[in-house]
């Protein structure tokens, strides 16, 4: 239904978008998550990063302004006949904090993942969901099924409130993504509620 | 040109077609791969503006072509034609970006202006009013998922 060429129908009705934000370090399993849950084939874009230091607020590890381009892998959901649901992954690194305006302006939440033998790696993208009050989960990936902190160790790492959910789960197993992302929506929904929007 | 040529390839293209980008041609259609590796300037396609006339213009929203975008079509030419030969189908600029290989900023800057041309409509994000209904349609539509 929604693939289907459209030479016979002039202008179908858009869909409504939605988007989720995945953020997380390098090849720690964002694209593999999307992949799990999206319906079509996970896309690529390039999305340049040329205005960097105007949005980074830390400057001694900003390098200087580069036209560099970031990947950003996304994939959709349709949710019902009208919302479809867009899934952006981003690598949350400091130089890329130019992005992170486009990318998280209107989103439901976001997923951060995290590798617990690289945490740092997801302290730019806490930072700045914290600040801007994005709802968001932190998830940590299993690799080899094996959890190397305790969830409460990773709260405390990264210095998260008490509601800011932290959960385990694995990036190559659909239902695990699909169950992450729905504690994710929860939190949102119960941000949303809260401020009687 | 009858055949679409900007349309994916299909099979063999493994799990993230629009990945191979400045590689090597591979089993891509020739005309889609020359056209990525065009060596054009991003900015150049857009005569240098890295931020469209609308800046509310998101990522997500839905672009699709107007009568007046498919009476147009014998009129434009490179990227801005096939903006609207794509948006016959209803899609986002993130997808039109990844389908032509146009840097997501480009994309964002052609789609405002042939928006403000109209030869595209689009459609934007709800805004927040039903931000509580909306969250509750996609936690009842992931769960419907097996």
């Amino acid at each position: 239904m929604d693939s289907k060429p459209s030479a016979d129908v002039p202008v179908r009705r858009p869909p409504l978008p939605v988007k989720i934000v995945i953020a997380g370090g390098f090849g720690v399993g964002k694209t593999t998550a999307v992949a799990q849950i999206s319906e079509t084939p996970v896309l690529t874009t390039e999305a340049p990063i040329t205005e960097v230091a105007a949005e980074v607020d830390r400057t001694g590890l900003v390098p200087d302004k580069t036209t560099t381009t970031v990947a950003l892998d996304f994939g959709t959901v349709a949710i019902d006949d009208e919302v479809k649901l867009y899934l952006f992954g981003t690598p949350g690194q400091d130089r890329f904090g130019f992005m992170w305006h486009d990318l998280t302006v209107g989103a439901l939440g976001a997923l951060v993942i995290v590798d617990t033998s690289r945490l740092d790696d997801c302290y730019p993208a806490v930072d700045y969901f914290e600040r801007t009050g994005l709802p968001f989960l932190v998830a940590v990936n299993l690799f080899d099924g094996r959890l190397a902190h305790e969830l409460e160790d990773v709260r405390w790492a990264l210095d998260l409130s008490d509601d800011t959910p932290v959960v385990t789960f694995d990036a190559r197993d659909r239902a695990s993504v699909r169950d992450t992302l729905v504690t994710l929506l929860r939190r949102s929904l119960a941000m949303a509620s809260a401020t009687g929007v | 040109m009858t055949t679409s040529w900007w349309e994916p390839a299909q099979g063999g293209a493994g799990p993230r077609p629009y990945v191979d980008i400045g590689g090597p041609a591979g089993d891509r259609d020739p005309v889609a791969a020359s056209s990525a590796t065009s060596g054009v300037r991003p900015y150049l396609i857009t005569q240098g503006r890295a931020r469209p006339n609308d800046t509310s213009l998101r990522l997500e929203a839905q672009v699709s072509t107007t009568d007046d975008g498919a009476r147009s079509l014998s009129r434009l030419a490179y990227e801005r034609h096939d903006i609207v030969v794509l948006c016959h189908d209803p899609q986002s600029i993130a997808e039109l970006a990844a389908r032509l290989h146009l840097h997501l900023g480009v994309a964002r800057v052609l789609v405002g202006d042939l928006v403000e041309a109209g030869l595209l409509a689009v459609r934007h994000p709800e805004d927040a009013r039903h931000r509580v209904q909306i969250i509750e349609r996609v936690i009842r539509g992931l769960q419907a998922i097996s």
